[in-house]
């Protein structure tokens, strides 16, 4: 192309060619470096080469680079979307978990058929906080070579379930205020409107303006940063108001049962002490 | 404070209990907690009929509060 100067024949190359590896890498997907397969790293290594080498150099044919890049498109992209379908293929083109350790017992022969010693198994575990192979029931090498360890059970963390500790489930919580504006989509999400924030705010005694961040969870209750840190904001305690309310009147029953000498209104005060003590343990997970 | 005035003033946390769990209740996203709270909020109004006649019971017991 004479009539054109080469600077410029530069820059447009550079221009297509950027739009045309932005829109591949974007369908081929976005992964880390580190959790790529040798699959993708060479087919990112290549595409890469292509741009670099045709961007600059005014004397090669672009629709060359165009051809190049849209195989080294198609064949990864193909393998990808095969892989998915044929777990025999995906074994072959992404490779498969190894065992390291099974039973709380190293595999020697796997650690050897990966090319991995002792030292190479022992920093991996170390990675995850691991110091004592013994302490390890399962551990298997991930195709992008990461190493993943379930600790014998007693090496656990302890869990709510452990320690058969009964937990409501929770939602995610949803941003409603940012820099003093009122994020109206995620007031929807939970159901909610401009004018339960607004009530929320009075019983705060701030105003929408002043407010940093707000965050309300799925029961309604709003929690809040101001930008004037020297006010103190009160927690949200409805809750653990009602908890202790309801412990009260039970406690109360309870007593006028033992002061009363009435045998009805004894067992009246009886009843429903223990009604009240049902309620509570009904709801108790949920107040906490 | 008499025992009146004492199963009165239980009787007036056991309404504030009622309502505190209905304003829960219905602020309450997930089904299952909904659910909890309508229950314990039923046994709670049983608890509050209850002590309802038992508050009538004790002031007819102590005529001081007829006058």
């Amino acid at each position: 192309m004479p009539d054109f100067p080469e600077w410029l024949e530069v820059i447009l190359r550079s221009l297509i060619l950027m739009v045309v590896l932005f829109t591949i890498t974007k369908i081929l997907g976005s992964k880390q470096l580190s959790q790529m397969n040798v699959f993708e790293y060479v087919t990112g290594v290549v595409l890469g080469g292509i741009v670099a080498i045709h961007t600059f150099d005014p004397n090669s044919h672009i629709i060359y680079a165009i051809i190049a890049m849209l195989i080294w498109f198609f064949v990864p992209y193909a393998v990808q979307k095969i892989a998915l379908k044929s777990k025999v293929f995906r074994n072959f083109t992404y490779g498969k978990s190894t065992v390291f350790i099974q039973d709380g017992k190293i595999m020697e022969d796997n650690l050897k058929k990966q090319g991995y010693s002792t030292d190479d198994l022992l920093e991996k575990l170390r990675d995850k906080d691991v110091f004592l192979a013994t302490d390890v029931e399962f551990a298997v090498l991930e195709p992008d070579g990461t190493l993943n360890v379930l600790p014998k059970r007693e090496n656990r963390p302890l869990t709510a379930k452990d320690l058969g500790i009964k937990l409501a489930p929770q939602k995610e919580p949803q941003t409603v205020i940012m820099d003093g504006k009122v994020l109206y989509e995620s007031l929807a999400n939970l159901n909610l409107n401009l004018a339960w924030l607004e009530t929320e705010l009075e019983k705060l005694n701030v105003s929408i303006e002043n407010v940093f961040l707000g965050q309300a969870d799925t029961d309604g209750q709003l929690y809040v940063d101001l930008f004037d840190d020297t006010i103190a904001v009160p927690s949200p305690n409805e809750k653990p108001l009602l908890l202790a309310t309801m412990k009260k009147c039970q406690a109360d029953l309870e007593l006028f049962a033992l002061a009363t000498e009435n045998p009805q209104s004894k067992t009246l005060y009886q009843t429903n002490s223990k009604k009240l003590q049902a309620a509570i343990d009904k709801i108790e997970k949920y107040l906490n | 404070m008499t025992v009146g005035s004492e199963v009165k003033g239980c009787y007036a946390s056991v309404k504030n209990i009622e309502a505190t769990l209905q304003i829960l209740a219905n602020k309450a996203q997930d089904v299952d907690s909904q659910q909890a709270f309508n229950e314990a909020q039923q046994i709670i109004s049983e608890v509050k009929e209850s002590l309802n006649q038992q508050v009538i019971h004790l002031t007819r017991e102590e005529p001081q509060y007829n006058k």
